[in-house]
């Protein structure tokens, strides 16, 4: 199934902008164009060494060049979720939905990255702990009363 | 929810180009949820649709890829194009600097896809003709001298829309039934997938895998 978090770059693309943006590097001189252009490359590599070097470029970015911040938030977005840093992701996506909320391209990566969770059995993990001891708490009452019965 | 037998038997992969603005992720949002999208924001870098369509009587799943169309996205869009069996390339009837871009959208998609690509030609945006700036008759001369496929719709209505992603299936369809298009070749932009359930497609297709551009 291809979409947003699984399709990967081609390894040829990839050292295409990678010789770019290290010929600016050697130069000193770096434009937001050629660093944009890598990191969004290796956010979809398959390795996750490539992804986190995507992020740290890509979260530089978005300190320093104001104007592609929506463009970086949202492959910020998409490298997380490739490493299953999901919390990370979701709150990128939180972040870029409060400032443009109706963004459909940003509903269906949440949407996507939901659908990832819920396949690697992560649904509400980050809230499920709470729920968790209570269903636990739940079956253990509903046990204890049942072994009272028997008895 | 699990992988199970497939419900299509091919996939076609689609991409959809063209000028900034002239309603790309509109179309494909039309197309996908039958709904028209006021005030479409700026496609970032590329967006994904899917939609299971059929083609007679074969279920064929559509893979879309929708290409950002400002400038600064187009180096890195530009790798999207390979293994594409159709494209969609789209300028809007109202802003004819649109449509004087085609033929650098054309020269990418013809260097970047192989000869066995669909190209479809889609002039946006036909419900406002009051503000019309490109003819039919030009447009569509243009279409056929570059031998493309060519509607004037509107994502607005949906006057269209349907036809073109159709149509464009249709003819890559035909190609495979007439040969022209070799399904085991690398990136033609389509995979078979045989739709016998129970059966292990991994091991009685091992073809597939050199297809996928994943």
């Amino acid at each position: 199934m291809a979409d947003v978090l699984t399709e990967t770059v081609q390894p040829e693309d990839l050292k295409r902008f990678e010789k770019i943006y290290h010929e600016q590097l050697y130069r000193n001189d770096v434009t937001p164009k050629a660093q944009f252009e890598y990191g969004w490359c290796l956010v979809r590599s398959k390795y996750s060494a490539d992804i986190k070097k995507g992020i740290i470029l890509l979260e530089e970015l978005y300190r320093t060049h104001e104007e592609g911040q929506r463009d970086y938030l949202y492959y910020l977005a998409i490298g997380n979720a490739r490493l299953k840093e999901y919390s990370k992701a979701l709150s990128y996506v939180r972040s870029f939905l409060s400032i443009e909320p109706g963004n459909q391209q940003v509903i269906n990566l949440h949407q996507t990255i939901k659908k990832k969770m819920e396949k690697e059995g992560l649904v509400g993990m980050a809230m499920a702990g709470g729920v968790v001891l209570a269903v636990g708490a739940i079956v253990g009452f509903g046990m204890a009363i049942a072994s009272k019965v028997k008895s | 929810m699990s992988a199970g037998p497939y419900n299509y038997s091919y996939i076609f992969k689609y991409i959809i180009i063209g000028d900034m603005g002239v309603g790309k992720s509109c179309l494909l949002h039309q197309f996908t949820e039958k709904k028209f999208m006021a005030d479409c924001p700026h496609t970032i870098g590329v967006e994904f649709g899917t939609r299971i369509i059929e083609v007679s009587g074969q279920k064929i799943k559509l893979q879309i890829w929708d290409t950002a169309g400002q400038e600064r996205f187009r180096a890195v869009t530009r790798s999207y194009y390979r293994g594409a069996a159709g494209a969609l390339m789209v300028y809007d009837i109202t802003r004819r600097s649109t449509y004087n871009h085609l033929s650098s959208w054309l020269t990418d998609t013809r260097n970047l896809t192989n000869p066995s690509t669909v190209i479809f030609l889609i002039g946006n945006k036909c419900d406002l003709e009051g503000q019309r700036d490109v003819t039919y008759e030009e447009a569509s001369k243009f279409a056929e001298e570059n031998g493309l496929m060519f509607v004037e719709a509107s994502a607005k209505t949906g006057d269209n829309v349907e036809e073109a992603f159709l149509e464009t299936a249709k003819k890559i369809y035909q190609s495979i039934q007439d040969g022209r298009l070799d399904l085991n070749a690398a990136e033609s932009g389509v995979q078979h997938k045989p739709s016998q359930p129970g059966r292990n497609n991994l091991t009685d297709q091992p073809g597939n895998k050199d297809n996928c551009a994943c």
